[in-house]
């Protein structure tokens, strides 16, 4: 029953889908926000089945030469379902407003709202499949889709080069998978997942292989160090409510991939897993770092992902570990900090992300440099703006803390793990994990303080005269209360993670681990309770005192002739940390200096490039463009020659299959 | 009784302790200085006296004292006062302490650069790039003590000291040294910072504040002596022994408190504050301190 509702819903996106097309331009996204709707609501039941009672739906089914494909939901599958079900259509209802000012203009509209319900299509069969030929077609429909989101607006150069940079890494990430599954059904003689576990289960080496080469494919998705560049690229040239998805929803696919990995496979080598505890310690800060300098505010919010990809998977390490060392507790922690995570970032990166689609909706700009002063303008969108970056900032009573409190706390047990290794790696992980967050705190003070605080910096922002639509306003305060509401209420909230997690561990029962962990929850939402009863007390006794006030203006130093741009930049807020870990950036320069007596046009442009970027991708592909250089000559357009090269091609495959048949 | 205490104490002992600081300020520099509750009647007297909010400022302004100031009130209900004991004891509390301490800096932060003034961002980015330095280390001094006394609430604080022999003695005076570096920098003391100066450029902490006047200012002076005190606190758990009587436990602590003060003041009659370059150095040696209390840590947990 519960397969019926799910095929229904698939149905129902792709009908939805189909039926945009023929739409006329403005009833475009109401169709697709009606008919992805329809799906979450169908989609709950099964999944809240599945999540609550454990219960796994299958369905069983022949094509051809391939026996037994297999699509089911089991916990796991109906945690990922229901997070992007329902992120989906809150990102399909805030596209409605924002997609307004690019309708008429000769877009290709059609094809953008057809992908789009593709895409949730995609990634909602993705995580049911349990067939590695169907994976994989079904993750390079979503790879594709999400492709032609991205060049929607594509009159634009810098547009195209993201989507082909896109387009390349995804092909990359794809490599590894058919490697990876190709090796697995080799061993299995089998291409299900479930035929999967026993052929593994037998063979550990072979089994250590398929997780490193499945976790290289997957965390490209993820975006993980160093295979992260598509995201800061992919991110500001595409719309809003696409980077929205895309980074709420779709790059944690690739988290789901480890995680399924991790099902089928079991526990990979030592090595494995204290490899991809330093690669996400690496991805959260190096994500952080570069949010720090860039100024873009979409660049900004991708590079951020990349930051709760590394906490993510921190958490999904610090679980292995606790598995590995057979401590229960800690694996729980881990597991959970990182799943629920994964919810928390989809929430307030949408959160993120809408916000600062809907300032640039109204500043056209994407500059924090350029902005300022939005707060009073745009009062709405600052404010959500503030909650989503406290929440990104783990700050509580928000819901970003609760997952990263998990995940501590997993790592604080951690310490008592065994042996000296996991100690220091432990508290390694600990003040990384701290660092991250301070820095996370001076990211965004300085995107709220600089964009939406203070004077207006330019005109970007002095001639914005009214807040964003309530089509738009709306979708961001569910998202906002969403944030709160996990934030106060963990204990409950939790509870969707269970069963995912107890699953992943291979535990049936809920044991007295689980029940300190919730009412360590229970806690902490008390705690938060504690704190904001003393908020309002001492905001109560402010407004008892504090009734004498005056209107005055900024204290200039004693000097009266103040403008705007005088107010501290991005640049220079942010310039203190960067100048100190100057080795980690390549600062490019461009300066003009002022000459003559009588000096004109004179600029200063820093551009920071990520290094990884620059002295490693670029390089690669120099030496790339070197040796295809020499092959050159075989393409020169001679139908006659093409034949020819097929033919000898022919010929040596026979010869080929003489020798080794 | 024991919450009570550690109630009133909390309501005072502050401002206690930041008067002991301007006394021994006033005595070094021969004055006879002006009386101990010096600081608490000038927080009333901030009470009484008219807000000034800036044309360009927002909401955000208003309301980031608020929490600031609530913020601090909140972590400390999580510090160990007397006998050792919080008056909310929770497992992690180090974790919360410093979480919800970062949500007061980020709404100072941001209430700084609502101003849209140049000096008060100048002190924000000061503020926040300083704390990205201190936090990690703080997390690395907490995560040794939990492994050593395998607990996880602020309490284990009192065990190392006489719980794990030499190692136990060294641990706490560099843990000692780190807390008191950290004191430095979050209570905005020379040689990190200069409350007293008024040249706005070489200013920190209190040039963010330029702005904020009245029950703000007063909220936020208020606040900061609290923060001072609670990592003075943290100092007087990892010292006094959690088995002598109460009354014992009482005078130590309050002597520990002051004598922090006594030094922080001497201090800042003694020295000048650091070129900000200087400053980064500074607050290093907290990291360097918090790794030797990790190495020595793993000595005596592992005895390589």
């Amino acid at each position: 029953m519960g397969m019926d509702f799910y095929f229904l819903s698939l149905l129902l996106l792709i009908i939805g889908g189909i039926v945009s097309i023929f739409a006329k331009e403005e009833h475009k996204m109401k169709i697709c926000s009606v008919f992805s709707g329809l799906c979450a609501l169908l989609l709950l039941k099964p999944a809240l089945i599945s999540l609550y009672t454990g219960q796994i739906f299958s369905f069983e089914f022949s094509l051809g030469i391939f026996q037994k494909i297999t699509f089911a939901i089991d916990s796991l599958s109906a945690f990922f379902l229901l997070v992007i079900s329902v992120m989906c259509f809150i990102a399909t209802i805030y596209a409605n407003g924002y997609i307004k000012p690019y309708l008429n203009k000769g877009l290709n509209t059609s094809s953008h709202s057809f992908f789009l319900m593709l895409l949730i299509a995609s990634m909602l069969s993705l995580v049911t499949a349990q067939n590695a030929l169907f994976f994989l077609i079904i993750w390079e429909i979503m790879s594709l889709s999400s492709f032609f989101l991205v060049i929607f607006e594509d009159n634009k150069k810098e547009v195209l080069n993201a989507g082909i940079k896109y387009l390349i890494y995804m092909h990359i990430c794809v490599i590894f998978l058919i490697l990876a599954y190709a090796i697995a059904s080799i061993a299995s003689n089998s291409f299900n997942f479930t035929d999967f576990i026993n052929a593994l289960n037998q063979n550990r080496h072979l089994a250590n292989i398929v997780f490193l080469l499945s976790f290289i494919g997957f965390s490209t998705k993820a975006g993980f160090v160093p295979v992260h560049n598509w995201l800061p690229e992919a991110h500001p040239a595409s719309l809003s409510h696409v980077s929205g998805m895309m980074s709420g929803v779709m790059i944690k696919t690739g988290i789901y991939g480890i995680l399924r990995t991790l099902f089928i496979i079991g526990l990979p080598s030592k090595l494995i897993v204290y490899g991809i505890l330093i690669l996400s310690i690496i991805s959260a800060l190096w994500g952080v770092l570069y949010a720090i300098s860039a100024h873009d505010i979409k660049k900004l919010l991708a590079y951020h992902s990349l930051e709760n990809i590394g906490i993510i998977g921190i958490g999904i390490s610090v679980g292995m570990l606790g598995m590995m060392w057979g401590n229960e507790t800690v694996a729980l922690l881990g597991f959970m900090g990182a799943i629920l995570h994964v919810l928390n970032h989809s929430i307030f990166k949408m959160l993120l992300f809408f916000a600062a689609g809907s300032v640039y909706n109204k500043t056209h700009t994407k500059d924090v440099e350029l902005l300022g002063g939005l707060i009073k303008k745009m009062p709405y969108t600052s404010v959500l703006f503030i909650i989503g970056s406290i929440a990104i900032c783990a700050l509580p009573p928000f819901n970003g803390f609760i997952s990263e409190f998990l995940i501590y706390a997993g790592m604080v047990l951690g310490l008592f793990g065994g042996n000296i290794a996991s100690f220091i790696t432990m508290v390694v992980a600990i003040s990384a994990l701290a660092l991250v967050g301070t820095m996370a705190i001076l990211c965004f003070t300085k995107v709220v303080g600089i964009s939406f605080l203070g004077n207006p910096r330019s005109e970007f922002s002095q001639n914005v005269n009214s807040d964003s639509e309530k089509v738009m306003l709306i979708p961001m305060g569910v998202l906002a209360l969403f944030t709160l509401l996990i934030g106060l209420f963990p204990q409950f909230i939790a509870t969707l993670t269970l069963t995912p997690v107890l699953n992943i561990l291979h535990l049936n029962t809920v044991s007295a681990e689980v029940f300190s962990i919730f009412s360590l929850m229970a806690l902490i939402s008390i705690s938060c309770f504690i704190f904001i009863i003393i908020l309002f007390l001492i905001a109560g006794l402010r407004f008892v005192i504090n009734k004498k006030t005056r209107q005055y203006s900024t204290w200039g130093c004693g000097y009266d002739k103040i403008n705007p741009k005088m107010q501290y930049s991005a640049s220079s807020y942010a310039g203190l940390l960067i100048s100190t870990l100057k080795p980690l950036f390549k600062r490019v320069l461009h300066i003009k200096k002022p000459k003559d007596l009588f000096p004109q046009n004179a600029y200063y442009e820093v551009k920071i490039e990520d290094i990884e970027e620059a002295y490693i991708v670029k390089p690669l592909i120099k030496l790339d463009e070197k040796i295809l250089a020499k092959f050159e000559r075989i393409q020169n357009g001679n139908i006659q020659q093409y034949i020819l090269f097929g033919l000898v091609f022919l010929i040596l495959m026979i010869i080929g299959l003489i020798f080794i048949g | 009784m024991t919450t009570l205490i550690n109630i009133l104490i909390l309501l005072f002992v502050p401002f206690l302790a930041m008067g002991v600081i301007k006394k021994t300020k006033a005595f070094w520099a021969g004055r006879k200085g002006a009386p101990l509750l010096q600081p608490l009647y000038d927080f009333l007297r901030l009470m009484k006296k008219e807000t000034v909010y800036s044309t360009t400022t927002s909401w955000v302004f208003k309301l980031a004292p608020v929490i600031n100031f609530a913020a601090i009130i909140f972590a400390s209900l999580f510090v160990p006062l007397i006998k050792g004991y919080a008056i909310l004891n929770i497992p992690f509390a180090f974790i919360v302490f410093s979480y919800i301490l970062g949500l007061g800096k980020f709404f100072s932060l941001i209430a700084a650069l609502d101003t849209g003034s140049s000096f008060e961002g100048m002190g924000a980015s000061r503020e926040a790039c300083f704390s990205t330095i201190v936090e990690p280390a703080f997390f690395i001094v907490m995560a040794s003590v939990v492994a050593l006394t395998k607990i996880t609430s602020f309490e284990n604080l009192k065990y190392i000291l006489y719980n794990s022999g030499i190692y136990g003695i060294l641990i706490v005076v560099l843990a000692v040294l780190a807390l008191f570096i950290m004191l430095l920098v979050e209570g905005c003391r020379v040689p990190v910072d200069d409350p007293n100066t008024h040249l706005e450029l070489t200013m920190i902490h209190e040039v963010m504040i330029l702005d904020n006047s009245g029950f703000d200012l007063g909220l936020i002076v208020w606040g900061s002596t609290i923060k001072m005190f609670l990592l003075e606190a943290l100092i007087a758990s990892l010292i006094i022994p959690s088995n002598i009587p109460f009354i014992a436990y009482i005078t130590a602590f309050l002597a520990i408190i002051f004598l922090i003060s006594v030094i922080i003041g001497t201090i800042e009659s003694s020295i000048a504050r650091f070129r900000m370059t200087h400053v980064f150095e500074f607050i290093f040696i907290m990291s360097i301190m918090a790794l030797l209390i990790l190495t020595l840590t793993t000595y005596r947990i592992y005895g390589i």
